[in-house]
């Protein structure tokens, strides 16, 4: 309600009209009026009275029938009757149409005045009522979306979540703690967390993160075996709740499963184990020989003096290749290195990376068959990958070959890929040893093979980079008949 | 002239034998090879060595431990003193000790590896020792 009332006096008596006027204004009231009920109807609709008086008899639409219009219209309006004929039957029938009171006629200012006043008071108070009905909904529809916009949260997280009072009792989780822990059924509100939860190493720490001494703010980490069918780890962060005074509410647990990263982080404990044993071997064999050269313990036999130098130096040379490999094996698995494909026409990088091992293949008396013909399509390939690719089945077909063996590097178009295949007549894999071939640091381990430096990573890289440039590999190898690698490119079109 | 005393040395490492068969001939011992457990087994029966110089990891992580329980099995062999080279202390963090009731403990001794020839003398020639006095 505005600061200063607004009331329209509705009459065809033109003395109540302007008697009315004059007594409301001194109050400082506005007043506007109107000689019968359409033009009383006419001012309800154009303006906001908070306040109507109303002469049931007038000529043009009576009282009763405007005031059952303005209720319809306005109900939140204080309508106070007027009548010349104060009966009960018209008092009521008034009453009924939504009149709040009425004035006898004739009447004094005053008796007007304390009917008038207290329509206004009525008035005021309905607007405050209505305005605190306002906000209380809006309030309520407020903190019912809030809590629903937190419990849609929690449970979509993929961490889970468990809240439990002081006195260690469910009070909130997610579907994604009841996975975890696999709680089934067991989990309710208000039940003992010790009744719900199987994992003692969580009750563990929760009652460690609410025990008195516990500080502040700390949050206790904890990882937590899952038991049951399906272990898994999980990582459990387990904070304390307090309220403004610090006084311990409960405790909220964040489960995240970590099962994935504790494998990844054993296979690296475990790459890096099998790297020390790798660089140990030779760094023991060298050490051995310069040892036992300075300190003469095998003899002063000058033959046998240079080769223990020798072997120390070659055994030097295949750590610095172990070296370079493991750098290989690390780019290869780095995600920020940038494979920069190209279409790629391998038969010049066969010709060329073959062409490299050609006086080391004839030390050897090995024959070298090229298949490479023109006019190959390309594939989608990093070059500097192709090319390593290359250098390490040529190397092997070189090394693992017989004296007098044979080598053949073959290239064809095949259907939709490009089919690369280096065969050579040597020693050949046991079946046994074949399903080890691309594991690194793998290496046959036979009589035949004692004298033939690698590093075991040489086929754990063409696995790779077959993976990362979208081929097939296959191995055909017969024990000392020899080894096939065939392996395959999708052929890139031209566009 | 007394017959030499015969070292079996049982490695996988080309140079570990290459190395210590000239280290050991040149100190009186005569020297047989061999470069998995599979190979140290054939020639244990065809040598009949005084003393083992066993490698722990060969063709399997393990491949010494499954050497010595064959051999200290074997009523042939179980007098002939076992000395383990092994990197497992090293490699795993964790000191490797001798264990009487596990069957890959039945070494004699051990030393980590890598050794140094010095140093590998002088443990064969304790151990030899300690074989003759058990023997007495």
């Amino acid at each position: 309600m505005a600061e200063t009332p607004h009331i329209l006096v509705v009459d065809d008596e033109r003395g109540i009209r302007e008697g009315c006027r004059r007594i409301f204004e001194a109050e400082g009231f506005r007043v506007e009026v109107a000689v019968d009920g359409q033009e009383g109807l006419a001012k309800v609709e154009a303006g906001a009275f908070d306040l109507l008086l109303v002469d049931l008899m007038m000529p043009v639409m009576g009282g009763l029938e405007l005031m059952e219009r303005v209720h319809a219209l306005a109900p939140e309006i204080v309508m106070i009757v007027i009548t010349g004929f104060a009966t009960i039957e018209t008092a009521v029938d008034a009453m009924k149409r939504g009149a709040y009171d009425y004035v006898p006629k004739p009447f004094t200012p005053d008796q007007l005045l304390a009917v008038v006043n207290r329509g206004l008071e009525k008035r005021r108070l309905s607007l405050q009522t209505a305005q605190l009905l306002a906000e209380r909904d809006r309030r309520l529809l407020e903190v019912a979306g809030e809590r629903s916009k937190l419990r849609t949260i929690v449970n979509s997280m993929a961490d889970g979540v468990l809240v439990t009072n002081r006195d260690r009792q469910i009070a909130l989780w997610n579907p994604a703690s009841v996975r975890m822990l696999d709680l089934g059924d067991a989990i309710q509100a208000g039940r003992p967390v010790s009744e719900a939860v199987p994992q003692a190493a969580l009750l563990e720490v929760m009652a460690r993160a609410l025990a008195p001494e516990s500080a502040q703010f700390t949050t206790l980490s904890q990882e937590i075996e899952t038991g049951g069918s399906d272990r898994r780890t999980l990582m459990a962060n387990v904070s304390v709740i307090r309220d403004e005074n610090a006084e311990a509410l409960g405790v909220v647990s964040i489960l995240r499963d970590i099962t994935q990263q504790k494998e990844i982080d054993r296979l690296k404990s475990q790459f890096v184990n099998m790297v020390a044993h790798e660089l140990r071997a030779p760094l023991g064999a060298i050490a051995g020989y310069l040892s036992a050269y300075l300190s003469s313990a095998a003899g002063n036999d000058p033959a046998f003096n240079r080769q223990m130098l020798e072997r120390s130096l070659q055994r030097t040379q295949a750590l610095t290749e172990l070296v370079n490999d493991l750098l290989h094996v690390a780019k290869l698995e780095s995600r920020s290195f940038v494979r920069r494909k190209e279409r790629l026409d391998v038969a010049p990088l066969a010709r060329a990376t073959l062409e490299l091992f050609k006086s080391q293949a004839a030390g050897r008396r090995l024959t070298i068959e090229e298949h490479i013909p023109e006019g190959l399509p390309r594939i989608e390939a990093d070059r500097s990958e192709i090319e390593l690719l290359l250098t390490n089945l040529i190397a092997n077909a070189v090394k693992y070959n017989v004296e007098g063996g044979k080598i053949a590097v073959g290239l064809k178009a095949e259907g939709p890929t490009l089919v690369i295949r280096i065969a050579d007549t040597g020693i050949g894999i046991a079946s046994e040893d074949l399903p080890h071939l691309f594991e690194e640091f793998f290496r046959v381990q036979r009589s035949e093979t004692q004298y033939i430096t690698g590093t075991g990573l040489g086929l754990a890289i063409v696995r790779r980079i077959v993976e990362a440039n979208f081929g097939r590999i296959a191995v055909d190898s017969r024990l000392n008949e020899g080894t096939a690698f065939t392996i395959s490119f999708p052929i890139q079109e031209d566009h | 002239m007394p017959k030499k005393t015969k070292i079996l040395l049982v490695d996988n490492d080309v140079d570990f034998i290459n190395l210590n068969r000239a280290v050991l001939e040149n100190n009186g011992y005569e020297v047989a090879a061999a470069f998995s457990a599979r190979e140290g087994l054939d020639k244990l029966r065809v040598e009949m060595p005084d003393l083992i110089v066993l490698d722990l990891m060969m063709e399997k992580h393990d491949s010494g431990f499954a050497f010595s329980k064959s051999a200290k099995a074997d009523p042939a062999f179980k007098r002939i003193p076992i000395l383990l080279l092994t990197a497992v202390g090293q490699a795993t963090g964790t000191e490797f000790s001798q264990n009487e009731d596990g069957y890959w403990m039945r070494t004699d001794d051990y030393a980590a590896k890598p050794i140094m020839p010095e140093e590998l003398l002088k443990r064969i020639r304790a151990l030899l020792e300690r074989a003759r006095q058990e023997g007495e």
